[in-house]
């Protein structure tokens, strides 16, 4: 039976059912995950030790989850958290071996991918850190600028900006395809 | 047919809606691609190890969830025995003569079907 983000956490909290919990980390593991994986420039390792590590610690917080907010804007705050404290404190210590591990991995993949989803991952990466995060979930996951804003902990105007601004570079740099595509 | 320079051109200068981003078609086809190049990542553990990390759940949640079985138990036997013709059978089993002893067996066996019913249901 596929219950809602509400009735497990209900489930969850008030029965203690961690197998609801676990139906909960199913639904988010993989948008998390990928999500986290562009946020550690590609260390998928870190990623998804991040990724663990916050839904422990949503699981541990979760009586506390009032629902003001959808539980994945919430859990995609505590892991944004999660990886912005371990940047300040690891700041120098990068582990570049997994960094260069993941991207030639990641090299041999994107040479398989379409020229389009090459180009659009080009353009991603051209967009800044901050930009990217926004397009990012505001675009592909679909959160509102007021939920980006509060994952991300920027004010909601510099959100929008980022946005707008990424949108504007995408959309110069991506024009080609978007023709082809409208003209058939 | 009309592309999409022509088509930003339409309701303002590029520099406005590259300003604005007020461009729902292009909203719409940069996140369908996004999304599409996106893979799913496969569980690979990921959920066990995730559970295997988790603190006991805590007593009180344990008790609530106990207390709410038993209260579903009651209830469930209180409907039956509501429900349940003793006076019928207690009539009918004296003038059949049928022992006490039998009556005490089939209230034991009815009590226990009743109970595994209750279980079963609050469980669910």
């Amino acid at each position: 039976m596929d219950l809602n983000d509400e009735d497990l956490i209900r489930r969850t909290v008030e029965d203690g059912d961690q197998r609801a919990y676990a139906q909960l980390v199913r639904r988010y593991q993989s948008q998390l995950r990928f999500s986290l994986r562009q946020l550690c420039d590609g260390d998928q390792g870190l990623a998804d030790d991040m990724a663990q590590e916050a839904f422990i610690k949503a699981y541990k917080a979760l009586p506390a989850f009032r629902g003001d907010a959808r539980f994945s804007t919430w859990l995609y705050r505590i892991a944004y958290n999660l990886v912005m404290s371990h940047k300040r404190k690891n700041a120098p210590d990068v582990d570049q071996e997994a960094v260069d591990r993941a991207q030639a991995e990641e090299t041999v993949e994107e040479s398989q991918q379409l020229g389009m989803a090459r180009d659009l991952n080009s353009a991603m990466s051209s967009l800044s850190d901050a930009q990217r995060q926004a397009i990012h979930l505001c675009m592909q996951r679909g959160f509102s600028h007021e939920e980006a804003a509060s994952i991300m902990k920027l004010p909601l105007g510099t959100v929008k900006s980022h946005v707008n601004r990424a949108r504007a570079k995408l959309r110069s740099l991506l024009q080609p395809w978007r023709e082809e595509v409208v003209n058939g | 047919m009309v592309n999409f320079e022509q088509r930003n051109t339409k309701g303002g200068t590029l520099n406005d809606v590259a300003i604005e981003g007020k461009d729902p078609q292009f909203d719409a086809w940069l996140s369908e691609q996004l999304q599409f190049d996106e893979p799913y990542l496969d569980d690979d553990g990921f959920c066990e190890s995730v559970m295997a990390k988790l603190p006991a759940p805590s007593k009180d949640s344990e008790r609530r969830a106990s207390r709410s079985q038993y209260i579903a138990v009651l209830a469930a036997s209180g409907i039956v025995a509501w429900q349940f013709p003793f006076g019928e059978v207690l009539s009918e089993a004296a003038r059949q003569s049928i022992s006490l002893y039998s009556l005490v067996g089939v209230g034991m066996l009815s009590s226990l079907v009743v109970m595994a019913g209750g279980i079963f249901a609050a469980r669910r």
